[in-house]
């Protein structure tokens, strides 16, 4: 009889944060959370994404509270940074702990 | 467009985009001309002068990079503040690499005080110097091309010295071998750079001052 594997709880799965969850949001966040902050341009370069996509994807981070957009000026040119704020932080660290969670109970190979 | 697999990765993609433009193999290149040329300008003008030269010399390479990046490297690759992980590397580095320019100043006087110094003890020892200073540097930035650098620089003086011992071939071979050593660097540098400026066009006027 082959071996049965116990069934991982997958009731975390509906529980991951829906505003990281949307490849584009998690594909920023990972950058956000590797640096202290970027500006547009960076993001867009390294997400691959359009100035419209990215701009709409940030709007739902800054109105979740996870990034912040901040003015700063370069010479005499206002420039916009992003940054992850600490509650985008903790809320990407939870996302990525419950993640690993289930995907760590699921077996390699379905017998 | 590949995107990274872990933190890690992305961390280190974010810090190789930003960092590898060209612009540092350029500099370095330009720093190794100047052991290329200090012999010819030292015949020429002598020590003091000589020296004098090349103050201004990497003056203006430093802002002229300083300027490029500003003006033509930012605008088309965007601004990153890193993370205190790397901001701690970047420090360490820059104490690295006192430390090795200290070491060669010091080695550097000691030689000049004992002259003539016996053998290849000062090809060997400049040698090691910019092996060790370059390798360091390469495995602490994740810059692999430093490695290829640190031993193009840590074999220039050894087979500088080698031309000159058993061909005759002036100013113990330092205006030929550093200066293969830096056109490679310099070229190398400029190769990335014009790839970098073709695949990142300056981004739209309109949503740039939008997003500004």
């Amino acid at each position: 009889m082959a071996k049965t594997h116990s069934e991982p709880e997958l009731r975390p799965l509906a529980d991951l944060d829906p505003i990281i969850h949307a490849p584009a949001r998690l594909m920023v966040l990972t950058y956000l959370y590797v640096v202290e902050s970027v500006d547009y341009v960076f993001l867009m370069r390294q997400t691959g994404l359009t100035w419209g996509n990215l701009s709409t994807h940030l709007t739902k981070l800054e109105e979740a509270g996870y990034v912040a957009i901040e003015k700063e000026f370069r010479g005499k040119k206002p420039h916009s940074m992003i940054r992850l704020t600490d509650l985008g932080r903790a809320a990407f660290r939870e996302y990525k702990t419950s993640l690993q969670q289930v995907l760590n109970g699921l077996p390699d190979d379905q017998e | 467009m590949s995107q990274p697999k872990s933190l890690q990765e992305a961390e280190r993609k974010v810090f190789r985009t930003a960092y590898q433009d060209g612009l540092w193999d350029v500099f370095l290149g330009c720093f190794v001309l100047m052991f290329a040329l200090a012999p010819l300008l030292s015949a020429s003008l002598g020590d003091f002068w000589s020296s004098m030269v090349f103050l201004p010399f990497w003056g203006l390479v430093a802002l002229a990079i300083w300027l490029i990046r500003k003006h033509v490297v930012a605008p088309r690759v965007g601004v990153v503040k890193f993370g205190p992980a790397r901001k701690r590397k970047l420090r360490s580095i820059g104490l690295v690499m006192l430390v090795v320019n200290v070491v060669a100043l010091v080695l550097g006087i000691v030689f000049a005080l004992r002259s003539p110094v016996p053998g290849q003890a000062v090809p060997i020892a400049f040698g090691l110097i910019f092996l060790l200073g370059l390798s360091i540097a390469a495995y602490v930035l994740d810059f692999r091309r430093l490695y290829l650098y640190g031993l193009l620089t840590g074999l220039s003086p050894l087979v500088g010295e080698w031309l000159y011992t058993q061909h005759g071939v002036a100013h113990h071979g330092f205006p030929l071998t550093f200066g293969l050593s830096a056109a490679i660097m310099i070229l190398t540098g400029l190769v990335i750079f014009v790839r970098l400026l073709r695949d990142n066009p300056l981004p739209d006027p309109q949503n740039s001052a939008r997003y500004a």
